[in-house]
């Protein structure tokens, strides 16, 4: 391994502008070659087989508890882990969330990040870059490990007697990525759903992985998953409450990014009118409006119209291979065989 | 000068007559666009002549203004700087080039009307004062070129060879006295022209001026980061995120007031602008008017359809009363 050297500029990271160079260099570095809407490929490696991440991931490595405390905090840590704002600072402007150098709990070997990375895959976890804190001048990006693998080869121990996890993620959050302090219980979910995060889970008892299709069903699933809100409120947690709707809105945008174009305004337009009303419901959460929760069942309740909708359209949004590979052509996306005729 | 008449049978509102105007010139094509670079937004229902004033999205020309004058074409550099100036008035960057343009183009009472706009806004600029006593040369006012020179002279002699601008100022008022000399004394070359391309940043360099600004501002030497960030708009111009961090530095000095003449800038040029909006709500909150804070607030709560960083941090602010990280 190369040694550690010394950074070429102290690039620190005040909020707003940091991110905007990095959108500067991101629109120079990929304009030319990226015509998909997709934050995910703003840390995608240049070069990489972008067909191949937008649609397929490893499998997520997910051994849920049987207790169903412990399964709760699983889901409270699972929705925060893939939600940006959780990390706050640069790092929620430019999308990026735990998920992102983590795609379903695992590794991530085709991130890249300007000024974060080096090789395809790894991270400087002590840059300037989303840090205050932790900069310490040197460049010496690291190998982001699969927290789905053998927790032997994890730097962190993870016995749930040691309080060690707990304290690295909370320096992670708040120290790495500048973000606001976690409310205690996502915090303890957070270290709950890595530990839960385990080789035997997977089928093939994750050497390696197996694949799976990236799915408007499985991003829509995200986003019931997180409206474990309801669990939070009858927790009376309201902090937790709120951190569950926010990740449910970010994975609404998740989705709404991927039913990208006019012949799918319509979709977007639910997907927006859903994140509008979790955005009221926080707020009534906020009040410690008792009715929060009523409202929550009500939103679940409507849930399977839209999500009927947005699978109905998936075909012609870039969950659907051909139209990545389209669009990643820089062509517009034809038409499927599905879709109406316009005269 | 022609007269648009309209039929006979039937007259148009004024304002469906500017809108048609508008939808058929470049000029018009610029403002149905509604611009670009997150500005948002078109013009799609009908506007009264008061409200069709031009509206450039001010970094978008002022980057093809750039492109323009680097490959030669002056006219065009100068029709796009023209732009910049009408959206960004306050923008001494757009001013600047366009003196600059229109010297490439030979319209030397242009360029020195621009040039002079230019130095109002920013008095100390070296090459500004510079080129603006060669524009006055070029138009034989020697008078006034030679009072521009004295200026010069009189900043050099207060610097003394000791100020970080003393090479500029040197350089400067040996092109100004060449250009100032009569055509058949024995000058040792041809005088200068208003033509300091050398002068001009590339994307790249506006990119490293934009970094080192930023890290400036982490080291608290807020007054070297405007320096840099100045360099960074002679690159990308009236960029509503360098205005938007023009405002954070002047909120770190204590200049609330400057701070938010440029949250204002950026708006005006960028209104969803995120960055800007969010730091104006913060600086509404330190200026203890809560409501305005909660209007930014409420902004970003629009526009931020699946939620955002902004959105949550002024909304910190506003809970806490101040920053929360203090």
């Amino acid at each position: 391994m190369d040694r550690p050297r010394r950074r070429s500029g102290v690039l620190i990271a005040p909020r707003l502008l940091v991110a905007g160079a990095v959108a500067w260099t991101l629109a120079a570095a990929r304009a030319d070659t990226v015509t998909v809407p997709l934050r995910v490929l703003r840390w995608t490696a240049p070069g990489a087989e972008v067909v191949r991440i937008l649609t397929r991931r490893p499998v997520e490595c997910l051994a849920v508890p049987a207790d169903p405390e412990a399964a709760y905090r699983v889901e409270v840590g699972r929705a925060a882990f893939r939600d940006p704002l959780l990390l706050g600072g640069q790092a929620a402007r430019a999308g990026i969330a735990c998920e992102s150098c983590h795609r379903n709990g695992r590794t991530n070997p085709d991130f890249a990040f300007p000024g974060l990375s080096g090789a395809p895959g790894t991270a400087d976890v002590t840059s300037f870059v989303f840090s205050t804190h932790r900069g310490d001048h040197v460049d010496d990006p690291r190998p982001i490990p699969d927290l789905g693998g053998p927790k032997v080869r994890l730097k962190v121990d993870q016995s749930p007697a040691s309080p060690a996890l707990g304290t690295f993620i909370h320096g992670l959050v708040v120290e790495e990525f500048e973000g606001a302090e976690p409310p205690p219980g996502v915090l303890e979910g957070l270290a709950a759903y890595v530990r839960a995060l385990n080789p035997a889970a997977c089928a093939d008892g994750g050497a390696g992985g197996g694949f799976e299709r990236v799915t408007a069903a499985a991003a829509i699933a995200d986003v019931l998953r997180a409206a474990a809100a309801r669990a939070a409120l009858a927790h009376r947690d309201g902090p937790v409450a709120l951190a569950m709707i926010q990740a449910a809105r970010a994975q609404l945008g998740d989705l709404a990014e991927h039913f990208d174009g006019r012949a799918l305004t319509a979709e977007r337009q639910r997907l927006t009118h859903a994140s509008f009303e979790l955005a009221y419901i926080a707020d009534a959460v906020r009040r410690t409006d008792p009715g929060a929760d009523r409202r929550l069942a009500a939103w679940l309740r409507r849930a399977p119209a839209w999500r009927a909708a947005l699978l109905n359209a998936e075909p012609r949004s870039l969950y659907d291979k051909g139209r990545v590979e389209t669009a990643l052509s820089g062509g517009q996306a034809p038409a499927p065989s599905s879709q109406p005729r316009v005269r | 000068m022609a007269v648009l008449r309209l039929s006979h049978t039937f007259r148009l509102p004024n304002a469906v007559v500017w809108g048609l105007i508008a939808a058929s010139t470049p000029l018009g094509a610029a403002v149905a666009s509604g611009g670009g670079g997150g500005m948002g937004g078109g013009m799609s229902a009908p506007m009264s002549p008061s409200m069709s004033t031009p509206q450039y999205d001010p970094a978008q020309e002022y980057r093809d203004g750039m492109a323009a004058y680097q490959a030669g074409k002056f006219k065009d550099a100068a029709r796009s700087f023209d732009h910049v100036t009408q959206a960004a008035p306050g923008e001494v960057n757009g001013w600047r080039m366009l003196g600059l343009a229109r010297g490439g183009n030979n319209d030397a009472k242009g360029a020195a009307k621009a040039l002079e706009r230019a130095l109002k806004i920013d008095p100390k600029a070296v090459d500004t004062r510079r080129d603006y006593a060669l524009a006055l040369a070029q138009m034989k006012q020697g008078d006034k070129a030679s009072a521009q020179l004295d200026m010069l002279k009189s900043r050099a002699a207060q610097c003394n060879d000791t100020c970080p601008e003393a090479a500029d100022l040197k350089s400067a008022i040996s092109q100004v006295e060449a250009a100032l000399k009569p055509p058949n004394s024995a000058a040792t070359g041809p005088a200068a022209s208003i033509a300091p391309s050398g002068s001009l940043l590339s994307a790249a360099a506006g990119d490293g001026a934009y970094v080192e600004a930023v890290s400036l501002i982490n080291e608290h030497r807020y007054g070297d980061a405007l320096v840099a960030l100045d360099r960074a708009s002679a690159a990308f111009g009236p960029h509503p995120d360098i205005l938007t961090y023009r405002g954070y530095v002047w909120r770190k000095l204590g200049r609330l007031d400057k701070a938010e003449q440029y949250y204002r800038a950026a708006l005006a040029i960028a209104p969803w602008h995120r960055g800007a909006t969010e730091y104006y709500g913060e600086l509404k909150v330190i200026e203890g008017d809560v409501a305005g804070a909660r209007t930014m607030l409420a902004k970003l709560e629009r526009q931020c359809a699946f939620g955002c960083a902004d959105a949550e941090d002024l909304r910190r602010w506003i809970d806490h009363g101040g920053d929360p990280a203090s």
